[in-house]
């Protein structure tokens, strides 16, 4: 008897302790994405990425969405995606580290803001707020920097690259150096198109979009590729400057005498496409209207520091803020549009008792004070812009035209026969066309890192993603090299963090190689285990005691 | 049947034999398809640590690889699964409610007749592929979508052809017999004439294979298919998406074509006797 | 026959109504939330009710269904949601081009049908025909976009001898029909997507005209008038091809309602400003009134294509009575 209950214990007491250790199997995982025909490199990414996850004995799933339902479940439905893929594009205002350094992981954008995936802490909001409003640029830098240590210590993102945007030109119609490269856009800038010089009989400016611009409104942001356009069409008191720095533009100077003030003197002499003026008083309509209600969604936030704007003489005016903002002038004296106010503000006034906002207002011919003027706009089909005669800063282009090619290899055909001469918008294989530029010497590539970056988001309301070492796991079998290499074929650049290295100023040097265990698979498991998961069978568990509670994603 | 009998069918019937060959192979192909194929078609294949995109034909790769580094052939090989999946479940989900309907129009006349015929035309009216876009961005698309809007839209031309063919029927005399005998409406239908409509029946399914996996592949193509599952449709949906075109990938997206090509003809072919199937409009009075 | 056609358009009617309902019914109970165009970060529940509210997407679903017909009636289709344009507009615009295609096509098609179908009606049992027919039923067998991408990687991307996509060079614009008609750009635009197009469609009429002439040559009639002493060619040409081509001529008028709606997937493939076209990029956007617009409109040729092609065939065939008709 005694050895049939020794024998039974043997057998019990193992399985009792593995029981014991052991919590629920981890559900199946799913990562959402976009459809693979609209980024089949990101898709292949989290293809890849899967497979290595599937490696810690994970499930994963990958279910792809149509575009609205993807927008609509990742923003709106926040409990119920595990991971996502997700970008941030990279724009010339975002050559400023403030707005993705504070609006994606500050605890307050959790709810309803950017900071989607529910990352919480305090220590980190801080910081935010600090750097924030740190006038001083070394000390700004240092601030920057340890949030992004924080941040690579933390994980709440798998992030994967910064993408290079490839473009491609005929030589034969534009001289090569008359491009400006801007950093972190490369050369489809718009200094380039004010100064790029054409060679022969061709002088308009010829390129391609792949998507539509939503609507030509200064109040409205038109999408990517529609703000290359509205950026010539509308000009602004200072430009962000190839360097990626801001410099006075409608504006002759602007100083900042304390943290509150900013003093701006309006160059003299601009004039609306409609004949009529730019006064002081348009700069201050401008400045002032995205704060009228609730009538310019888009843009209220970035006035919404503004406390007074008054003149202080025909072409001088002040500024006073509510709180320090170490980003002000490229966030806001960067990015509001000049607008006309004896056109704008009759329309404000008329939407007042209106439930429309200023955004869905399309003029028939919009009026602008920028170095190009709309000529013809058939939103589907093509913006053809025209040099504006009275402009400071004349192009040495007649005309700048956007045809709109939702289709890649058409896009493709057409840089090659001619009837563009510039591929600005090009998503697709960036090897097909640097074979194109072999075969075709008139042809020209460039490739320059881009401000953005893309990266997987941990859902971290949801376990087991609310477990740091959870997600330094995912993290750590991350291939970004790989990914680079092979997903996006050499044209993008590990990332780990959502500073790309294209902003020397502020990116943090090698932090790409500092992701906790990168690409080891042994290291990972130990995050794992030292967070209290078990291998069970080769199927990854919770911690002891630990239930599975969350439905999987459906 | 006696063996001369058996070559004299198949030499009479050439078109017919070619397309049961076809068929037979693919049968094969799809049962067989976890030993057959080389590689797992969902694999991502690497040599040395990278990943083996667009591998031309090679000894490794006997069809090349894709943008994503999985083996073509492989693909080729499960797409048979997929295809057979769709196309027999669409085609007899077609065949059985149109032969239904067209039973039960042509024999009770009057206003099931009139209610069938109508809705009919009314199904008609509604554009293939614009329909199922639509269903398919209503539900989360998948062959499921396929296979209902391909048996909501082509059951009215199976209908109209058993319809014709049974307005025939009722008027011979084994069925006045059967009636005088008193023998049951439902009786007589599905007892009786069910079994002479058959034949036309099959006959049309084997048409409806077809268009069945050409629907599922329009649907792959403009996205809206399944894409976690290996189907022809949707390599050729990957390759434009990846620009093959543009690379000249033949060995990509020439395959599944060919493999749909030949699938849907052999339908076509064991079909080949009566022409009336293929253009049903204008063959019943 | 008056009656006929009365109860012809009558019917027509009817199914006219059945599919703007279904569209109707479909669009609203799509997923995806048309508001989410217009995401920013500023985005709050209140706008977003703002902006239901400005489309009339809040009232109850009745009362959106009267509104909708009542507009519809009027050929007012709405506003597209996300391009601030009626959706009439955008619709007449692509609409020409898609017709355009279609009509080329089928008339190509058709020709060559017609003829080789004939000519292989009399050289039956021959080499020719056991090579063409296969052939024909191939092309049938082919999923359209896949022709139209052999054909692109060949003739576009491998040879270059014609544009990859697009109805227009850059820099031009798409003016009036008569614009598009004239400008030489314009059609060596078209030639790929038509030539696919026709490639698909030849096999039907090829097939059909075969078959139909085979049964007409047998026909009594016929041999009637080879007895009569008359040649073999007139015999053909006046009588067996007139009677053969009516089925063609239904087919043909049918081929042009379905075809509007399947070129969905050429228009895609060779990016071609059609209706197809509106119609995918509507969907994939949630943007209700274009999408249903581009449906209805389809549905609307194909409908009204079928009752063409019944009036036709009522009207030319002289064998079927309308009496006959139960």
């Amino acid at each position: 008897m005694w050895r049939s209950l020794l024998a039974l214990t043997s057998v019990l007491v193992p399985s009792l302790a593995i029981a014991q250790t052991a919590g629920d199997p981890i559900r199946p995982l799913t990562i959402i994405t976009q459809p693979q025909a609209a980024d089949p490199r990101e898709y292949q990414a989290a293809e890849i990425i899967a497979d290595s996850w599937r490696k810690l004995g994970l499930t994963v799933n990958l279910r792809p969405l149509p575009g609205q339902q993807f927008s609509q479940v990742v923003w709106y439905e926040r409990q119920r995606w595990d991971v996502t893929t997700w970008q941030m594009v990279g724009r010339p205002e975002r050559g400023d580290p403030d707005e993705l350094t504070y609006n994606l992981f500050v605890s307050a954008n959790a709810a309803n803001g950017y900071d989607f995936v529910g990352y919480m802490n305090p220590d980190y909001d801080k910081l935010a707020q600090a750097q924030r409003q740190e006038l001083n640029f070394e000390k700004r830098k240092a601030l920057v920097l340890q949030a992004q240590e924080m941040i690579n210590e933390d994980q709440p993102y798998g992030f994967m690259v910064h993408p290079k945007n490839v473009v491609a030109f005929n030589k034969t119609v534009w001289d090569e150096k008359s491009f400006v490269p801007q950093a972190g856009i490369g050369i489809r800038s718009t200094w380039s198109w004010l100064n790029v010089a054409p060679l022969g009989a061709q002088k308009d400016v010829i390129l391609n979009s792949v998507a539509p611009p939503t609507n030509l409104n200064p109040f409205n942001i038109p999408g990517q590729q529609g703000s290359w356009a509205t950026e010539m069409v509308w000009d602004r008191l200072m430009r962000v400057g190839p360097d990626g720095l801001p410099q006075p533009w409608a504006a002759e100077k602007v100083e900042r005498p304390d943290p509150l003030t900013v003093l701006v003197t309006l160059r003299k002499g601009m004039t609306w496409s409609d004949g009529k003026p730019v006064t002081i008083d348009d700069a201050i309509f401008s400045l002032q209207a995205p704060g009228f209600g609730d009538k310019s969604p888009m843009y209220k936030p970035f006035v919404r520091n503004i406390d007074s704007v008054t003149a202080t003489g025909p072409d001088t005016l002040t500024i006073k803020l509510k709180a320090p903002d170490a980003a002000f002038l490229i966030s806001s004296l960067a990015k509001l549009n000049l607008a006309p106010k004896h056109i704008w503000e009759p329309i404000f006034d008329d939407l007042k008792n209106k439930p429309q906002t200023a955004e869905s207002i399309q003029e028939e011919k919009p009026v602008g004070s920028g170095p190009f003027r709309i000529v013809r706009a058939a939103l589907n089909q093509e913006i053809v812009l025209e040099a504006n005669p009275t402009h400071w800063a004349k192009p040495k282009v007649n005309r700048w035209i956007m045809r709109i090619m939702p289709n890649v290899e058409a896009s493709l055909g057409a840089l090659k026969s001619g009837e563009i001469n510039f591929l600005a918008d090009y998503t697709g294989d960036p090897q097909i066309l640097r074979d194109l530029a072999k075969a075709n010497p008139n042809i020209v590539v460039s490739e320059a890192l881009d401000i953005g970056f893309k990266f997987l988001a941990y859902n971290e309301r949801r376990p087991p993603f609310d477990s740091k070492g959870f997600r330094r796991a995912l993290s750590a079998m991350i291939d970004r090299h790989l990914l680079a290499e092979d997903a996006w074929g050499g044209a993008a650049e590990p990332a780990n963090s959502w500073v790309s290295p294209a902003l020397e100023a502020w990116t943090a040097k090698g932090i790409v190689d500092r992701v906790p265990g990168a690409g080891s698979l042994e290291a990972a498991q130990k995050m794992l285990k030292d967070a209290g998961f078990v291998l069970v069978n080769g199927k990854l568990h919770y911690p002891a005691g630990v239930k599975e509670t969350t439905a999987p994603y459906n | 049947m006696r063996g001369s009998n058996i070559w004299r069918f198949l030499k009479s019937e050439p078109f017919a034999v070619a397309g049961g060959a076809i068929y037979a192979v693919i049968i094969l192909l799809a049962v067989l398809a976890d030993r057959i194929a080389p590689y797992n078609p969902r694999e991502i294949l690497r040599v040395n640590r990278r990943i083996a995109r667009y591998v031309p034909i090679s000894p490794e790769f006997w069809l090349g690889t894709t943008a994503a580094g999985k083996d073509v052939l492989s693909q080729l090989i499960h797409g048979a699964r997929a295809a057979l999946e769709v196309g027999i479940t669409a085609a007899v989900a077609v065949v059985a409610i149109g032969t239904l309907l067209g039973l039960l129009a042509g024999y009770l006349g009057g206003w099931v007749d009139k209610t069938v015929t109508r809705v009919a035309d009314i199904v008609l009216g509604l554009p293939f592929l614009p329909s199922m876009l639509v269903l398919a961005a209503l539900t989360h698309g998948g062959t499921s979508t396929v296979i209902i809007t391909v048996t909501a839209l082509l059951w009215p031309n199976t209908a109209r052809v058993i319809r014709s063919q049974v307005l025939s029927l009722r008027e011979r005399a084994w069925v006045e017999a059967a009636r005088v005998t008193g023998c049951s409406n439902a009786r007589i239908m599905f007892v009786h004439v069910l079994p002479q409509v058959l034949p036309l029946a099959a006959l049309y399914g084997s048409v409806a294979i077809g268009w069945a996996i050409l629907a599922e592949a329009a649907a792959s193509f403009l996205g809206f298919g399944d894409p976690e599952v290996v189907s022809w449709g949707v390599m050729l949906q990957d390759a434009y998406a990846n620009q093959a075109l543009s690379r000249g990938a033949w060995n990509w997206f020439v395959p599944p074509g060919l493999a749909i090509v030949l699938m849907v003809l052999a339908g076509f072919m064991i079909s080949r006797g009566s022409e009336k199937l293929l253009f049903p409009k204008l063959g019943d009075q | 026959m008056a009656r006929h056609i009365a109860e012809r358009l009558g019917h027509l009617l009817l199914v006219l109504w059945v599919v703007a309902s279904l569209t109707f019914l479909m669009f609203r109970l799509m997923p995806g939330d048309p508001t989410l165009n217009f995401l920013s970060p500023t985005f709050n529940e209140e706008m977003r009710a703002a902006l239901l509210r400005g489309f009339g997407l809040d009232r109850p679903l009745w009362e959106q269904y009267l509104i909708y017909l009542g507009k519809l009636l009027t050929g007012d289709f709405g506003q597209s949601f996300l391009q601030n344009q009626p959706v009439s507009r955008l619709l007449w615009d692509a609409l020409p081009n898609t017709v355009v295609l279609t009509l080329v096509s089928l008339v190509l098609a058709y020709g060559f049908g017609i003829v080789v179908g004939a000519f292989l009606a009399f050289k039956r049992g021959s080499v020719a025909e056991g090579f063409a027919i296969p052939m024909a039923l191939a092309t049938r067998a082919a999923p359209e976009f896949w022709l139209g991408m052999l054909l692109l990687a060949l003739f576009a991307f491998q040879l270059g001898w014609f544009p990859t996509g697009g109805a227009v060079s850059p820099g031009g614009t798409m003016g009036t029909l008569t614009d598009r008609l004239t400008s030489g750009d314009f059609w060596w635009h078209l030639c790929l997507p038509a030539l696919t197009l026709t490639l698909f469609l030849q096999g039907l009429p090829l097939l059909l005209m075969r078959a139909t002439m085979l049964e007409v040559l047998n026909d009594e009639f016929i041999t009637m008038a080879r007895m009569k002493g008359l040649s073999r060619w007139s015999i053909t040409m006046r009588h067996a091809a007139r009677n053969a081509l009516l089925p063609v001529v239904t087919a043909f008028a049918l081929g042009l309602g379905a075809s509007i709606g399947g070129n969905v997937v050429i228009e895609t493939v060779f990016a071609w400003p059609g209706i197809g076209r509106v119609l995918v990029t509507a969907v994939q956007s949630s943007d209700y009134p274009l999408a249903q617009g581009a449906f209805i409109m389809i549905a609307f040729v194909l409908v009204v294509m079928n009752t063409v092609a019944d009036l036709a065939y009522a009207a030319l065939d002289p064998r079927v009575s309308v009496g006959a008709r139960k």
